[in-house]
């Protein structure tokens, strides 16, 4: 690969970057920190990359250990912070925004894994391998993530699990989804919910 | 059946919430992360990148 196509090719995926590191940040200045760290370490080493193989994987991956090893430093955990404000500055309905503000609030609790495979998935279109490339999981682990991420995000927002969770789900998620349809938010989202297929 | 008639949502109306929650949960998330994406570049890191690509030519 040329240098010129291998810079290309960094300029060409700074958006999905920036959707990544926003999913394991919640923290938009932390989020461009940490692009332009895993931006500056990809330039340093992009001499291994092997031509070829698969570039955004490759890219994915350096920014998810920037991550952790940024994590590793601090020992604290991330916070939620100005990723809402964006949302909240759109002309939404204030149904909208209650909902969307709840969906921020549980994505923040989703572990940082899961929340990136199911920003990504949803988001980005990335596919099983790709996430279990980027993540270095097998990609049975890659599916189980976005399965779990997603199923978890339903108890807590709706109260209602997934067909596919009917036959297996335990006795404490079904307590927790009693007390969740009970609130106002999941009856809120249950609401947008159906607007939102119209 | 049974299922029904004990009380929980038959099968069909539990796919059909799923389909929805899928189409919230996509639609949230875009209105979430889309601005984000959509935002320029930053000068700095574009000059960072142009600088190095410069270095390897």
């Amino acid at each position: 690969m040329t240098a010129s196509l291998f810079h290309d090719q960094v300029i060409a995926i700074l958006p999905k970057l920036r959707v990544q590191a926003l999913a394991l940040t919640r923290n938009r200045t932390a989020a461009e920190d940490l692009v332009q760290d895993a931006v500056c370490n990809a330039l340093a080493a992009q001499q291994s990359f092997i031509p070829g193989t698969n570039f955004g994987a490759w890219m994915h991956r350096i920014l998810r250990n920037r991550f952790i090893s940024d994590l590793r430093k601090k020992r604290e955990t991330t916070d939620i912070d100005d990723a809402p404000q964006s949302m909240l500055a759109v002309a939404a309905r204030h149904d909208d925004r209650l909902s969307l503000m709840e969906l921020d609030a549980a994505l923040a609790r989703l572990p940082d894994d899961q929340r990136e495979a199911l920003v990504l998935g949803v988001l980005e279109g990335m596919s099983y391998q790709e996430l279990a490339e980027m993540s270095g999981c097998a990609v049975g682990t890659a599916k189980s993530r976005v399965f779990r991420a997603r199923r978890q995000l339903e108890v807590w927002l709706t109260g209602e699990e997934s067909v596919s969770d009917a036959g297996d789900r335990k006795k404490g998620e079904r307590v927790q989804a009693g007390a969740a349809k009970k609130n106002s938010g999941a009856q809120r989202v249950s609401s947008r919910m159906s607007a939102a297929v119209v | 059946m049974g299922k029904s008639m004990d009380g929980a949502p038959p099968r069909k109306g539990r796919q059909s919430r799923d389909q929805a929650f899928d189409v919230w949960l996509k639609r949230g998330l875009h209105q979430l992360f889309d601005d984000v994406v959509n935002e320029p570049v930053p000068e700095e890191l574009l000059k960072l990148i142009e600088e190095d690509r410069s270095k390897q030519d």
